[in-house]
């Protein structure tokens, strides 16, 4: 048998395998993810209605239904069909995983989007994984779960009033950085700032579609106000690459 | 069913359904599926290694390097998992943030949701019914990128050309402009709730700033792992401290 046929045939049966247990893992691993609220809506007895959540997930998907599109079509060049699966089930991704494949990478010397690259990152990643899940199982489910029950009432409190303000702050900064465009910042404040201050005050069925209209806005604004010559430079850098096809 | 006791639509003692025995069954039934996919997956690179010219041993070195490599946020994301404990409860922290999906989405998800309802995610009001209704929707939400994976991938591995045509000036502006506007207003959105509501949002975001800037000077990437934790915790002590005074 040729060498070429035989790589072929290898790299063929590691895709093969890769996508095919990926997909039913991924598909169980989203039925366990289900399995909870589905029981907390029919079973436990609690009265959840149906027609609540589906407006709760209209406004998530008013919110968040670009980027559930845009976040796989940005990692796939840079994770591989393969590590896909893996990635999206384990959570994470751009604060542990891409930086655990790049090191994996760069330790054994070999190059993102190729096929070594790949099986680096898979490897890298079962590697993350292993320690992901034990600090998450010994530090959240056991000792996590032991200090709530031990710190005094008081500060569970405290915790639980202002988490989100607290989270929301820290995070608001984290993606306003990450971004790195101040147009879009600005545009967010001034919009968040007439639909917290004037219009939900306005009637208490504004507050019900507040993020959705807020968000909706700050991106047609940005849209419609953004700096032309730094991103069509990037659309016509991206017009003359040619597509590219999967890497082998 | 055995929870009866504890189910009460109006009760605010939110932890007693959120770790109730199914709900951690569930949690802990996500962990199996992590290893057994992990160790579909490095058997497979294992077999395809050498017909590429990679050794084992370069196989196992990338495995060590990305474990070596996640334990700092890993522990980061601990940090930030047990704050929330009190809000989501164990199995909805240990699956929502430290599994599949991630702090900031899934806690803009759930302050979503409850405002849907009316409701105050941790808030007074916060009763077992919200928090049956923020986990619903969280996972709903967490749900679709999966869904996305799922659909997509398959797709983008046959160079589907319709795809790749999605104007890159748009991919570049929107996404980055949703984030920013999901999270400053629901983040503007808690101040008016009262003077401590201010003080949490604003001593984190002070913080954050202040971590942002000191990672950048000296070039410590680790600051910027752990600053969220960071911002967290002691924006938390200072809020508490505030409810003292």
């Amino acid at each position: 048998m040729p060498e070429s046929t035989q790589i072929h045939d290898a790299l063929g049966a590691f895709d093969k395998t890769t996508s095919h247990w990926g997909r039913i893992t991924m598909i169980i691993g989203l039925f366990f993810s289900l399995a909870a609220p589905a029981y907390l809506v029919f079973f436990s007895g609690l009265d959840i209605e149906l027609s609540g959540i589906f407006a709760a997930f209209a406004a998530l998907a008013a919110v968040f239904g670009v980027i559930w599109i845009v976040e796989p079509l940005t990692y796939y060049p840079i994770l591989g069909a393969s590590s896909m699966y893996q990635a999206f089930m384990i959570g994470n991704i751009s604060n542990k995983l891409l930086p655990a494949a790049m090191i994996a990478q760069s330790t054994i010397g070999v190059k993102p989007g190729t096929r070594k690259g790949e099986l680096a990152s898979v490897a890298a990643i079962c590697g993350a994984a292993a320690v992901h899940l034990t600090s998450l199982f010994i530090f959240v489910g056991l000792l996590g779960t032991w200090l709530v029950s031990v710190i005094p009432a008081d500060i569970v409190q405290t915790v639980q009033l202002y988490i989100l303000p607290t989270v929301m702050g820290a995070v608001l900064i984290q993606a306003i950085v990450s971004q790195k465009s101040p147009r879009a910042a600005v545009i967010a404040l001034v919009v968040s700032l007439i639909v917290v201050f004037v219009l939900s005050p306005l009637s208490p069925k504004m507050a019900l579609f507040s993020t959705a209209i807020a968000v909706i806005s700050t991106a047609v604004l940005a849209w419609v106000l953004r700096d032309r010559q730094k991103t069509d430079v990037a659309e016509r850098a991206e017009e003359e690459t040619p597509p590219e096809g999967p890497v082998y | 069913m055995y929870l009866a006791a504890a189910v009460d639509n109006n009760s605010t003692d939110i932890l007693a359904v959120a770790n109730s025995p199914f709900l951690w069954a569930c949690a802990i039934g996500v962990f199996p599926v992590i290893i057994i996919h992990s160790v579909i997956y490095m058997k497979a690179a294992q077999i395809a290694a050498p017909h590429i010219g990679m050794t084992h041993q370069e196989i196992k070195t990338s495995c060590r390097a990305g474990a070596i490599s996640a334990l700092g946020p890993s522990l980061a994301v601990v940090m930030v998992a047990v704050a929330l404990l009190t809000v989501f409860g164990t199995p909805a922290v240990l699956v929502r943030i430290g599994l599949i999906g991630s702090v900031s989405y899934e806690t803009a998800a759930a302050a979503i949701a409850a405002n849907s309802a009316g409701a105050e995610l941790g808030g007074p009001t916060y009763t077992q019914a919200d928090f049956g209704l923020a986990l619903a929707a969280m996972t709903l939400g967490g749900a679709m990128w999966m869904i996305a994976t799922l659909i997509l991938t398959p797709l983008l591995k046959r160079g589907d050309s319709a795809l790749r045509k999605v104007n890159p000036a748009i991919m570049l502006v929107v996404p980055g402009a949703t984030m920013v506007g999901a999270f400053m207003v629901l983040g503007l959105g808690e101040l008016p709730r009262s003077w401590i509501h201010v003080i949490a949002f604003g001593s984190s975001a002070l913080i954050m700033t202040v971590l942002m800037i000191i990672a950048k000077r000296v070039d410590r990437p680790w600051i910027k792992e752990w600053a969220l934790g960071i911002a967290i915790i002691l924006s938390l002590v200072i809020t508490h401290l505030a409810t003292r005074a």
